[in-house]
């Protein structure tokens, strides 16, 4: 099976690789992994004012699942966290040219952007519980 | 009906009018070939037994003078004999089988399994490149530290894997004794479920476990 030139691509000049200090409460981490064939994907978002300004990954995995969350870190940089949340692992498909057997490797990417987003929304509304409580308590 | 004389098959696996070779059905699973009822326990010395005696009854040696049709049917059934023996014989690929083969009865038996697995693996995997990066010379001292610290890792998830097979040994006799009890079907297939599912849960993190564990071996040597 040969691989796209855009999968070789990411895979050679991978965008975006590293990570964020998961503490923090601007960033949002993802971790997921498939056990069939042992990939394993970190992905991270930065966020300021509800938009992504930074996106980082780090992949142990094949070349597709490399490319795929490499596209993701690309793709994310700049979209408002709403706008995220609509990334679908077909467009990967779509953009990386993945062959069907391939096509969990988008899907790990996928699930890695909602992990990321998820987290960042726990931290965002972590912060907000005095506002609530005093509702609450009103 | 026979697929040569037209007449009901009445041998088991051979006419009773000609006593040509019959293909097996295809609806036939794994522990249906050898008689075994779907437990994970099962009966080895039965598996051996049926499987010699099929052996005998399929082998394309025993075919090689008659026509292309009964070549070609028992290749066919020492093949599906072959792996239903290999498969049945091992008792993870066993399991994972009759997950499969339950599994129509099932949506959605896979299971997430637990992020903080992930983080773990990621460490180790960081870990790894990190060591592949050190030269033997020139950073001895950190080199010889990093590997201990990976082969203790190393033990550890073989720990792990030990626990893991104790545990999916447990759901081994409780999937056993649901199909046994033989109990009010709607109520057991919620329960057969559940143990599919927890089963299926092991499985995965304990590939997940074993394919570091063996990268791990590979990386410290």
């Amino acid at each position: 099976m040969a691989y796209s030139e855009k999968v070789i691509d990411h895979y050679n000049n991978p965008r975006n690789v590293g990570s964020f200090k998961k503490e923090d409460d601007d960033v949002g981490t993802g971790i997921v992994g498939a056990p069939e064939c042992g990939d394993v994907m970190k992905l991270q978002i930065k966020v300021e004012n509800e938009t992504i300004v930074d996106a980082k990954f780090k992949t142990f995995g094949c070349g597709s699942a490399i490319a795929s969350s490499s596209l993701a870190t690309e793709w994310l940089k700049g979209k408002s966290v709403a706008e995220a949340q609509k990334i679908k692992n077909t467009d990967i498909v779509e953009e990386l040219n993945l062959p069907p057997v391939k096509i969990h490797c988008s899907v790990l990417a996928e699930d890695a952007i909602k992990a990321a987003l998820g987290d960042y929304q726990k931290k965002a509304d972590g912060k907000k519980p005095k506002v609530e409580e005093a509702a609450a308590s009103s | 009906m026979c697929w040569h004389c037209q007449s009901e098959v009445t041998g088991e696996y051979l006419c009773g009018q000609c006593v040509k070779v019959q293909p097996l059905s295809k609806a036939l699973d794994y522990f249906a070939c050898f008689k075994l009822d779907r437990l994970l326990a099962i009966d080895e010395q039965q598996l051996e037994r049926i499987y010699y005696e099929l052996s005998r009854t399929f082998h394309p040696d025993f075919y090689c003078t008659k026509d292309d049709s009964e070549k070609t049917i028992s290749l066919g059934n020492s093949a599906f004999l072959n792996s239903a023996y290999r498969v049945l014989k091992d008792p993870i690929q066993r399991v994972e089988y009759l997950i499969r083969l339950e599994a129509g009865a099932v949506k959605d038996i896979r299971s997430n399994p637990p992020a903080d697995l992930f983080e773990e693996i990621l460490e180790l995997q960081e870990d790894m490149e990190t060591f592949r990066g050190l030269s033997p010379e020139k950073d001895s001292t950190e080199r010889a530290a990093l590997r201990e610290k990976l082969q203790r890792e190393r033990e550890r998830l073989e720990g792990r894997q030990e626990e893991m097979e104790k545990a999916l040994g447990a759901k081994y006799q409780e999937w056993d004794e649901l199909q046994v009890a033989n109990a009010d079907p709607s109520e057991a297939r919620d329960q057969k479920n559940g143990v599919l599912r927890s089963m299926q849960e092991i499985l995965s993190n304990r590939t997940y476990i074993c394919n570091m564990a063996n990268e791990l071996l590979e990386t410290t040597g």
